[in-house]
């Protein structure tokens, strides 16, 4: 075969040992889902001030996390069969290149939206999503396509669970992204100008901020935590093809759980939405069996539904003021 | 008065919806084209424009609610899905391997209008506490639970990847979802019935959601949209005009949904998805929201457009109708197509075709003087 | 506007009139006779697109699953097959010495969506004689009822064992149910006769049949089988998102045999996550379960240690003239998988009925379906010879190989057992369908 296939566990863990103690380290339950909410809270704010939107409005843009999702996944898997490097590494590769063009989809597409009803600029993101995954079928192909990765379907125990690896694996990373990104959001400069955008938009000017790039830079960083999403979304047992994009919108009634413009939302919105997933799909079969097979994929919602009911504006989001 | 089209001598008249010689002769030769298309082109075209007429009905229904209203609305798929079903259901064949009862169309069609309406209703409650990203999100998760209650009751549905018969079209006792011959052999085909079924419904819902939209509901729904707690200062009861516009809504897409398998025939419980509500949410955006014109001509756009779409890889030579080879095959084609052309025309014209159909009237309007 | 708007009105509604009278479209085939043989639909005196200028030309459609499905990967091949098999007819001079057939013309994909099928088939039906390819059991029911009203009979990729009672669809090797039956009688006899047995199965008359014939072997050889416990439904992964629930299922009942009627990506997902833990049972796969490309994913180990499939007839690169004469029209390049072999002698049925209605002299529509009955198939010794004509119990196909990966084969899996028919299945009384349709 001339594809490197990468080894499944074993080979170089002296040299990369350290990885093993990234690993051990953090735990945020539903992996993936977290890394996507952290962006969001980011771009909100900014979203809100770029169009005038209202809090609640402005996170319905966020239909480029399918987007990301869909396009950065099938990056991976072809830059592991050209080179079979590292996951991580490729990963971050994947993640620049679709930093770049999340900017990109922001200066072409998203721009030109100012002042437009806000349905019309999630519509057209949604257009942007259609284009992109054309183009990105089409690199993929038709087959279904297998992701490496080193840890393989080897297991530990812990605490009298068995746990895969890669699982693991997908934790620690989650986490490492989550913490850089509040990181840079805390204590950059960079940072510190975007949260400016996002406070105000007229004195952040004023005061020499560049507000178009620090959008342009909101929707990069947006996809390139998609980016890496739909990296650890990708590798698993069945691989991934056209159809894994729609795990994306999962990710969905987790923000709006949380509250769209809530840091601390997303980080237990995420978690929330995965353990009623996993608890219906183990446990449904003893307890609500007439419900039917499957319905581990509708409960999200169901979730959803209720704590809106409840708090229409999400477990921790702000009610937004109105002004007539 | 002849000659002065303009000089209106009593408010009826200003008001009405025809009120020009000129719109009442379009709208003629609109209805005359429409009526002689289907005795002229194809029966795959005919069946083509049956879906377009059927599609126009719910983007009516979903632009009464979104547009108009401002009530975003994800979850059009879902009631199209109950409409179909309840339209299945009743019409269907009793001794078949699905759930059906055999009922008259007479029976099935208001019936498969009324069923979502009712749900529409039940559900609005949560809808109106409810505004704008949330609102839509809620929707969408409603699409969810709809396509896995219809994969679930597979009595009704057959369930997924298996299927059921659509409705069946039997009127008062006549058949009409065969072939058939008139005037001494001259043959009306199955699609040109279903056409001829469409144009009706839609020219009969058309008229209502016209009339809805001009008059006081029409109104406070634009208000509503606009300034919902300005307008509940005002005393327009936002409550009960969201309610409103959900039911009606919901109805325009029971009847809408109910019709559009027949013209295959069948139906398969995932095509009730969340790409079905984008397609019908596409057809108002292209057309042009909060407008009923803008309701028929997306429908029209987003339908034909794949047709369209067939023919290009006699024209382009990177197209292939194949299944693999070329750069694109015609589907990855029509669907990058549609995207962007939903992202060019929100960008560019964000009346979409009606507004660009107004702009072009207005020139020749004034023409030769258009400055 | 005023004043000359009517006659004007009446000008143009006539001009556009006019206009769009001359779209008209119509049928493929004028019907009539020519030289004795008396054609309507599907047949044109126009040669082959591409073809021999001085022949006619059958038009057949292929309703296939070309880009989305669960079985896009295994139906291309199967295409390709088809096409060069054809192609093949052709260069011996066609059917009957006179027509040329043409099966690229009217590809459709229905993407393993009956709906989506019905809709395609609707669209090429005014233009094809019949059927080359019907892919999917659940597609080809809800065409069925089309098929029988317009008399356009359907060589169908597909093994439910209904196909038996229908005369319009001209099946070739076992069933679905009969495949079962020899699975695991020759696991009986492999590994000792299992305690318990299980069944994972797509929705449908598919993995219906297939769980039907579990059930049937369960049975008649008194072993577990209980209906709600032992038969998993699962849906493809583009629906189901991963089949963990199968998998749970599976380790919660503990069986020995496992059947698996699904999909490639979800056979190597459920294989290879219940072997990860711990699962030491067998699985024997249904014959579309297997794609060689899966002896790449992370399951192969598993698949290679725990998984046989049966199949109802030789991979690429038996010993028979129909494989040779196969290898030979793809010129020696090794296709992606046996789904080649599988369009290939799937066509020798259609082949067959098409010569015998030339020589009836009657290629229409109803013609040709009134000589499936009359035919003999000849499969250059793929398979024994088949009639369509008399008792499903006795024309039925129950013969089964046994398959096993193998990555030093071309195509990926080697023959572990040659023909053979399991006791179970040899007793069978084939009086309906395994899977009635309801």
């Amino acid at each position: 075969m001339s594809r490197a296939v990468p080894e499944a566990g074993g080979g170089d863990i002296g040299r990369a040992g350290y990885r093993w103690v990234v690993l051990a380290a953090g735990c945020f339950g539903s992996g993936a889902y977290a890394g996507m909410q952290m962006g969001l809270p980011a771009i909100g704010p900014a979203l809100r001030s770029h169009f005038g939107l209202t809090v609640a409005e402005a996170g319905l843009v966020f239909a480029s996390l399918a987007l990301g999702v869909g396009l950065t996944v099938f990056f991976w898997g072809l830059a592991i069969d050209r080179v079979g490097e590292r996951p991580v590494q490729v990963g971050g590769l994947a993640g620049a290149g679709i930093a770049l063009i999340g900017a990109a989809v922001e200066r072409i597409a998203l721009r030109p939206m100012v002042g437009e009803p806000v349905f019309s600029a999630t519509m057209v993101t949604v257009g942007v999503f259609i284009v992109l995954q054309v183009v990105a079928g089409d690199l993929i192909g038709l087959e279904l396509r297998q992701v490496g990765h080193p840890w393989g379907l080897e297991q530990t125990e812990v605490a009298g669970v068995i746990v895969f690896h890669s699982d693991l694996a997908k934790l620690a990373f989650t986490a490492t992204v989550v913490a850089l990104l509040w990181l840079f959001l805390r204590h950059s400069r960079l940072g510190l100008a975007m949260r400016a955008t996002a406070a105000s938009q007229e004195t952040a000017l004023a005061l020499g901020v560049p507000a178009g790039r620090m959008f342009g830079l909101a929707w990069a960083i947006s996809g390139a935590l998609a980016a890496v999403a739909g990296m650890l979304v990708a590798t698993g047992g069945a691989g991934f093809s056209q159809a894994t994009t729609l795990v994306a919108l999962k990710a969905l009634p987790a923000i709006v759980l949380g509250g769209l413009d809530s840091v601390p939302g997303a980080l237990v919105g995420g978690p929330i939405i995965g353990l009623a997933e996993a608890y219906t799909k183990t446990y449904q079969d003893d307890l609500f069996p007439w419900a039917g097979d499957n319905v581990d994929q509708v409960v999200p919602y169901v979730v959803m539904l209720v704590v809106l009911l409840v708090r229409p504006y999400g477990l921790f989001g702000t009610r937004e003021v109105e002004r007539v | 008065m002849r000659g002065r089209p303009e000089l209106f001598t009593s408010y009826r008249r200003d008001q009405a919806p025809l009120n020009t010689p000129a719109k009442r002769a379009w709208l003629g030769l609109l209805l005359v084209g429409l009526l002689v298309f289907p005795f002229s082109v194809t029966a795959e075209l005919t069946a083509l424009g049956a879906t377009a007429l059927l599609s126009a009905v719910g983007a009516i229904g979903l632009n009464l609610v979104t547009g108009y209203a401002g009530q975003v609305s994800l979850g059009h798929a879902f009631f199209l899905g109950l409409g179909a079903y309840t339209a299945a259901v009743l019409s269907g064949d009793p001794d078949g391997r699905s759930l059906g009862f055999g009922l008259d169309m007479a029976i099935w069609l208001p019936a498969a209008g009324l069923l979502p309406a009712l749900v529409g209703l039940l559900i609005a409650p949560v809808a109106i506490r409810l505004k704008g990203l949330y609102l839509a999100i809620v929707t969408l998760g409603l699409v969810f639970i709809g396509e896995h209650l219809f994969r679930e009751l597979t009595a009704v549905t057959g369930g997924p990847g298996v299927g059921r018969p659509a409705a069946q079209l039997h009127l008062l006792g006549a058949d009409l979802g065969r072939r058939s011959e008139i005037l001494g052999g001259y043959p009306i085909t199955r699609e040109i019935k279903l056409y001829l079924i469409a144009l009706v419904v839609l020219v009969v819902l058309a008229v209502p959601a016209k009339n809805l939209a001009r008059s006081a509901v029409g109104r406070a729904f634009a208000a509503v949209r606009d300034r919902d707690l300005a307008a509940e200062v005002m005393g327009v009861s936002l409550t009960r005009h969201k309610l409103i516009a959900f039911t009606i809504s919901s109805f325009y897409a029971g009847i809408a949904g109910a019709l559009l398998p027949t013209v295959t025939g069948f139906i398969e419980p995932g095509s009730f998805n969340l790409l079905l509500s984008v397609q019908f949410l596409a057809m108002i955006l292209i057309g042009g929201v909060a407008t009923l014109s803008g309701s028929l001509l997306g429908a029209a756009f987003v339908i034909l457009l794949p047709r369209l779409v067939e023919e290009l890889p006699r024209f382009l030579p990177f197209v292939t109708g194949e299944s693999t080879g070329g750069v694109l095959t015609t589907f990855q084609l029509q669907t990058l197509l549609y995207g962007v052309l939903i992202v060019v025309f929100l960008i560019a014209e964000p009346r979409g075709l009606f507004g660009i159909w107004v702009r072009a009237r207005n020139y020749w309007r004034a023409w030769p003087f258009s400055y | 506007m005023a004043g000359t708007g009517k006659p004007r009105i009446l000008v143009t509604v006539a001009v556009l009139a006019l206009l769009l009278t001359a779209c008209q479209g119509g049928e493929t085939g004028g019907g009539g006779e020519e030289g004795g043989v008396k054609t309507d639909v599907g047949v044109t005196t126009e040669p082959c697109p591409g073809g021999n200028a001085d022949r006619d030309c059958i038009y057949l459609g292929v309703l296939s699953d070309l880009t989305e499905g669960p079985f896009r990967a295994l139906a291309v091949p199967i295409t390709e097959g088809q096409k060069a098999f054809w192609k093949r007819v052709n260069d011996q001079g066609g059917i009957g010495g006179r027509y040329d057939v043409d099966i690229a013309t009217y590809t459709r994909d229905n993407k393993y969506n009956p709906q989506e099928h019905v809709a395609k088939y609707r669209e090429i039906e005014p233009n094809i004689l019949a059927l080359g390819q019907t892919l999917g059991t659940p597609p080809t029911l809800a065409g069925l009822p089309l098929y029988k009203e317009a008399d356009v009979i359907a060589a169908p990729a597909s093994w439910w064992s209904g196909w038996e009672f229908e005369d319009v669809i001209l099946e070739s090797g076992y069933s679905y149910c009969t495949e079962a039956m020899n699975g695991l009688d020759w696991a009986s006899e492999e590994y000792g006769k299992p305690g318990t047995v299980m069944a994972v199965h797509y929705p449908g008359d598919y993995g219906g049949d297939s769980a039907a014939g579990v059930a049937e072997w369960a049975k008649a050889n008194g072993v577990d089988f209980q209906a709600k416990a032992h038969a998993v439904q699962t849906t493809p992964n583009a629906q189901a998102g991963n089949q963990d629930a199968a998998v749970e299922r599976i380790l919660r009942a503990d069986p020995d045999v496992v059947m698996v009627a699904t999909g490639p990506a979800e056979m190597a997902e459920i294989v290879g996550k219940a072997a990860a833990q711990g699962f030491k049972g067998r699985f024997i796969g249904s014959v579309p379960t297997y794609n060689p490309a899966l002896l790449e994913s992370e399951a192969a180990p598993a698949i290679k240690a725990l998984y046989h499939f049966v199949s109802p007839w030789g991979p690429w690169g038996s010993d028979t003239p129909a494989h040779q004469a196969m290898e030979q029209a793809a010129g020696g390049k090794a296709p992606a998988n046996d789904g080649y072999t599988f369009g290939w002698i799937w066509s020798y049925p259609l082949k067959a009925v098409l010569e015998r209605a030339v020589q009836n002299g009657d290629l229409t529509r109803a013609g040709v379906r009134a000589a499936v009955t009359q035919v003999t198939v000849d499969y250059e010794g793929a398979l024994p010879d088949k009639t369509y004509n008399g008792e499903p119990n006795q024309t039925a196909v129950r013969q089964a190989l046994i398959a096993k990966p193998d990555e030093s084969a071309p195509l990926g899996s080697s023959v572990h057992k040659d023909f053979f028919v399991g006791p179970t299945a040899e007793k069978f009384d084939f009086t309906k369908p395994c899977v009635a349709a309801g």
